[in-house]
């Protein structure tokens, strides 16, 4: 009975506001602390007037048709709005300002605002690339959910003000209703449909980001939620959990797409297949991705969006300044925008359908139980261990 | 007139000291000796193309003046080859008028090509004025080379073996019409052979081989 | 003499020139991958350790090798027919649409139509990710490359020449074109085999879409190691990098030991009289071109269908679906990016052929030509290390961004490709014509302008086409040099791969595709025109005409 309670408990929302508050207590208790440069304060408008006339070259990945007509949009409200010019530098891959801002190693960069999370957010801030205090220095950040939201820590990191969340990221499966018919999935449900209907299933490689994180929610199903996994791991820990994992794999993979020995290399990859009809899972961090793929025809009117028992894991992306950016004071503006009720709006309604981090606009339907991200340990720790095992 | 003076051909094991040459106005000089003894090289110093594995001494002498070191550009000698190696680019008349000598009566391009036309004509070629160098029989070749040398207005014609590549009827014809054109525009020509019944009766002969002589 | 000094003025300036061009990829690779504070040798074992290296590796190796190889002998048999049966001169043209398609098009549009799922319910047993996929996709569009470079450097030879002499001594056709054409196109070949194997060797993108990945192709492990922060993959790549070059090493070994192997074999069987069956296969050749004419054409109109909305596997299929909707709405973002691709890659065209040239003509007058890959360093050094030496670079010099920058960087890949299709012909010019025409009274400038030059020209118009359409598809060089000032339409490209929106990245390949095919289109026939030393020097058919 107890056991019951506690599970279903375990399901609602309360008991994963209560991690997130535990987690992010520190942080919070930081913040609150801080004081936020209000909109209509000297200081401000100072920075809205230096910031007149300037141009912000934002790196920001440009392989979605969708993030990239709703940055056309807040070009235009920009533009008029603040007459700053901003313009998207499409990059393929993450990694790409990270190295430039390494090569040009505190000279003025040609970066001014950059789309950033994750382990190369770690990189940054620890070389001291990024300009601090954004959080006190930008007025809507004030209306940030941190109460509500896993937004001050990125994978582990603490932000400390280097980096402003943007937007939700919440791990789901973008999956066929016929195939997927119960709205969660557990590695238990999952390897009876990979053998109902073989070489349908299947994930993107790991060191790939959605693809270590489809590990994770693995592990994290069949472990019960071990609490080992939110703490720095221990030789111990990787010795009782990770095989848990490995068994199950070693089930899975003859199931799988290409029966395991070959795997789509990116999310996008594995979404064109789906769309092809080759597999009937695909896997995406946007929750609202399945909606207005479906909605623009790019995917089958079946398809269905399904999250694992134990919550989705939640990380927020995020936008940052470099140090030597030529124009900080424009990016600030621009960051000021895109915090905006206007502008989180229009992300969350429009044809991106990315979830929205300020309080005004937090809506608990649009966002399914949320599930914190593991220690970032653990996150090497999978991605080396599944190349040793099943990368050669 | 052309005159060849202190000339020697020298190489590592051998040395072929010639005699002086003289070559009047519609004279033909003609070398032979067996192949691979340097007749063709000794015809491209002449050119003012250096040799490269033997050294050739001596002084050139044309209508008075040392070319000895003046550039293949400035000498007005012209040459004639087995291979004709007409211009394949161009066709017939084109590769006359590339020939003709650049002065003001010949400035525009039409007036080269109505010259080059002419000339063809003289000799019943015109009909050959636009077709392309692949397109020529062998004895059509060797006549449009040499009208082609002879567009330059040379002060002394080379001939290295020029008809050794045709069957033996138009080589021939081709021989005493070759003559024929050069005495009658009183150029003095030297000519390398190896076939003695190409050479016209009137030529003087030298024979390399007299003149050879081995280092110890 | 006053033009004495102006000449060595300007042979000298000539030189400095060249060797700066050609140093450029040197300077970068030592900049780039000037190993970071963090490595150290240490790190060597846990990088050898890393699992399926060695598979890795030699898959990688063998992939490149093989492939480079297997383009060369079916775009040789391919060549043949087309000598052997006189419908010669005008192939080039077909060639234009073949090349101009991306790599990576290519690869697409193959496992699109052939793989599982695919549209004609035909499971040809081809994997969707695996080597020979992989190589294959490769091979489509290596053998037109090789075609082209044949066309190039057999305008200079005789062969209608050699293949009469070896009738008249008794062999069949298809045998003269075994052991006298082929050991002179091997050989002038050298460098376009050297590119080829040393693209194979490091193309990434084919290799993430079609590839193996269990595991993964060696250059995709070290790309990832390159763009990954996290602790220890920066000195990964380092030694990542080191074995490349390792490899890099041992292919141009093994293309050397296979060019030696073929040529002794084909005298060999030359001298002995063999009389053995080589090329009773030939006549299936005659169909390789069409078969890939119609290959390409079904590539191009799938992409076509794809940007006018039709989605075969959508709900509701029907041809009613066909809209311009989104070349309309892109059209605005896609004209700037046209534009500058065209900008540049006419300048970096243009410089790099009139360099080659340059570099081609200094040798000759010297009389030794430098050894062959250190006009190519450019396309055989990993680019990735290559170009962030010259993005530090740059960066110290803050020159902006511009495109002047970006044309200087893909000038090293023009310059190289040039030199590469240009060496062949160049060095096959008689040179008795500019003898001939000095003994006209032409100066030596005067009579390379108006001999040599006129004679190659057919060859500098492919190297032009091929030099502007590898402008065209750089990325890297646009990407880290242009620093998103600079948009190219490969970039645009590029970036929209990286998504999963069918009709987008169909709309940009095509794009991709516009301005190589108008080049080699137009570079077909303008070599049509201008006539070269086109059958070789009097070798005037078979007709025989007496005055």
């Amino acid at each position: 009975m107890i056991f019951r309670l506690s599970k279903a408990l375990t399901n609602s929302f309360a008991i994963c506001y209560v991690f997130f508050f535990v987690a992010t207590a520190k942080v919070h208790a930081e913040l609150k602390s801080e004081t936020i440069v209000e909109a209509n304060s000297a200081q401000w408008q100072q920075t809205l007037k230096a910031s007149a006339g300037q141009s912000v070259y934002f790196y920001a990945w440009g392989g979605s048709k969708a993030v990239n007509e709703y940055l056309r949009w807040a070009t235009r409200e920009i533009a008029q709005q603040y007459q700053i010019k901003l313009i998207h530098v499409k990059v393929t891959d993450p990694s790409e300002p990270v190295s430039r801002l390494k090569a040009e190693n505190g000279r003025t960069s040609a970066i001014d605002l950059m789309w950033v999370n994750g382990e190369n957010f770690a990189y940054l801030k620890q070389q001291g690339f990024l300009l601090g205090n954004l959080w006190s220095a930008i007025p809507n950040a004030a209306f940030l959910a941190v109460d509500s939201l896993p937004i001050t820590v990125d994978f582990g990191e603490p932000m400390d003000g280097f980096e402003v969340p943007w937007g939700i990221g919440q791990f789901n499966l973008i999956a066929e209703n016929g195939v997927f018919q119960p709205p969660q999935v557990s590695a238990k449900s999952l390897l009876d449909i990979a053998k109902k209907k073989p070489r349908t299933v299947t994930y993107p490689r790991p060191p790939e980001f959605h693809g270590t994180t489809f590990l994770k929610q693995l592990l994290v199903n069949l472990t019960d939620a071990d609490p080992r996994l939110y703490k720095s791991s221990t030789k111990q820990a990787q010795d009782e959990l990770l095989p848990v994992l490995w068994q199950y794999l070693d089930q899975l993979h003859p199931y799988l797409w290409q029966q395991g020995k070959a795997f789509p290399s990116s999310a996008a990859e594995q979404l064109l297949l789906y769309q092809q009809k080759t597999l009937s899972m695909a896997v995406s961090f946007n929750p609202n991705q399945w909606q207005k793929e479906k909605s623009t025809q790019q995917i089958s009117e079946s398809s269905v969006r399904r999250y694992f028992a134990d919550g989705a894991i939640t990380n927020s992306h995020n936008l940052a300044i470099p140090k030597s950016a030529p124009s900080p004071d424009a990016s600030k503006v621009v960051i000021n925008f895109m915090l905006s009720e206007k502008a989180q709006q229009e992300k969350f309604s429009g044809v991106w359908g990315d979830p929205s981090v300020i309080t005004s606009l937090l809506d608990e339907k649009a966002t399914m139980p949320a599930h914190s991200e593991l220690h970032s340990s653990w996150h090497v720790l999978i991605e080396d261990a599944w190349q040793q095992r099943y990368g050669g | 007139m052309l005159d060849i003076v202190n000339c020697q051909i020298v190489a590592k094991t051998w040395h072929i000291t010639l005699p002086d040459i003289h070559v009047g106005k519609g004279q033909l000089q003609v070398i032979t000796g067996p192949s691979g003894i340097g007749k063709s090289t000794l015809l491209h110093w002449l050119l003012g193309n250096m040799p490269e594995h033997v050294l050739i001494n001596g002084q050139i002498f044309l209508s008075g003046s040392n070319i000895t070191n003046v550039a293949i550009e400035q000498r007005r000698v012209g040459l004639l080859m087995q291979d004709v190696y007409l211009f394949p680019h161009l066709n017939v008349q084109d590769n006359i008028c590339f020939a003709l000598p650049k002065n003001r009566q010949l400035s525009s391009k039409k007036q080269r090509r109505l010259e080059a036309l002419n000339m063809l004509e003289q000799i019943n070629l015109g009909h050959l004025a636009s077709r392309y160098p692949q397109n020529l029989s062998g004895g059509e070749r060797s006549r449009v080379g040499l009208i082609r040398a002879l567009a330059n207005q040379p002060q002394v014609m080379l001939l290295d073996e020029p008809f050794a590549a045709l069957d033996p009827s138009t080589r021939e014809q081709m021989g005493g019409w070759a003559f024929q054109q050069l005495a009658k525009q009183d150029i003095p020509s030297v000519m390398v052979s190896h076939d003695v019944e190409d050479i016209p009766v009137s030529a003087k002969r030298l024979c390399l081989a007299d003149y050879y002589r081995a280092i110890e | 003499m006053p033009t004495a000094r102006i000449r060595r003025i300007a042979l000298a300036s000539g030189w400095l020139l060249v060797c700066l061009i050609s140093l450029l990829p040197i300077l970068g690779i030592v900049v780039g991958l000037w190993p970071p504070e963090q490595v150290r040798f240490a790190d060597l074992a846990p990088f050898l350790a890393y699992q399926g290296l060695s598979v890795s590796v030699s898959m990688t190796l063998f992939s490149a090798i093989f492939s480079t190889l297997i383009s060369l002998y079916i775009a040789f048999m391919v060549y043949s027919q087309y000598h052997l049966s006189r419908r010669l001169q005008s192939f080039e043209k077909y060639l234009a649409p073949l090349l101009s398609l991306p790599h990576l098009a290519i690869a697409l549009g193959i496992v699109f139509l052939f793989s599982d799922g695919s549209l004609f319910f035909v499971d040809s047993g081809l994997p969707r990710k695996g080597l020979s996929t992989l190589i294959i996709a490769i091979v489509i569009k290596e053998v037109p490359f090789f075609l082209l470079i044949f066309s190039a450097i057999g305008r200079q030879l005789p062969i209608k020449y050699w293949l009469l002499q070896g009738n008249a001594l008794g062999y069949q056709d298809y045998r003269c074109w075994w052991f006298l054409v082929f050991p002179a196109l091997l050989k002038q070949s050298r460098l376009a085999l050297l590119a080829a194997t040393a693209y194979t060797l490091s193309v990434v993108d084919i290799s993430l879409l079609v590839g193996p990945n269990i595991p993964e192709l060696f250059a995709v492990s070290v790309y990832r190691w390159q763009t990954s922060f996290a602790v220890g993959d920066q000195a990964q790549a380092f030694w990542g990098n080191v074995l490349l070059l390792v490899l890099l090493a041992v292919s141009v070994l093994i293309l050397y030991a296979h060019e030696k192997l073929a040529q002794a074999g084909c005298k060999t069987l030359a001298t002995q009289g063999s009389r053995f069956h080589i090329g009773i296969i030939n006549p299936a050749f005659k169909a390789w071109l069409p078969m890939l004419a119609v290959l390409t054409a079904m590539i191009v109109m799938v992409f076509t269908l794809w940007s006018f909305g039709v989605n075969w596997h959508g709900d509701r299929f029907s041809l009613a679906q066909l809209t311009t909707r989104l070349w309309q709405d892109e059209w605005l973002f896609f004209a700037l990016p046209l534009q500058n691709s065209l900008f540049i890659g006419l300048l970096a065209g243009l410089l790099g052929v009139a360099l080659a040239l340059l570099a081609l003509e200094l040798q000759r007058q010297k009389g030794t030509y430098w050894p062959d890959y250190y006009w190519l360093l450019a396309i055989i050094l990993p680019q990735l290390s290559m170009v962030l030496g010259w993005q530090v670079m740059h960066i110290w010099t803050q020159g902006g961004y511009h495109s002047g920058w970006i044309i200087l960087s893909h000038l090293p890949f023009t310059f190289a490709y040039a030199y590469l299709v240009l060496k062949g012909p160049f060095q096959s010019v008689e040179p008795r014509y500019e003898l001939l025409a000095a003994s006209f009274g032409y100066s030596s400038w005067q009579s390379w302008w108006q001999v040599r030059f006129r004679l190659l020209l057919p060859a500098i118009f492919t190297a032009f086409a091929i030099a502007f359409s590898v402008s065209i598809a750089q990325y890297i060089p646009t990407l880290m040099l242009g620093a998103g000032r600079v948009t190219t339409i490969t970039t645009e490209a590029v970036a929209i791969g990286s998504g999963s929106q069918q009709d987008l990245i169909a709309l940009y390949v095509l794009l991709q595709s516009v301005l190589p095919f108008m080049a080699f289109f137009l570079a077909a026939l303008l070599a049509r025109r201008f006539r070269g030393s086109m059958d070789g020097n009097n070798m005037g058919g078979h007709d025989v005409r007496h005055c």
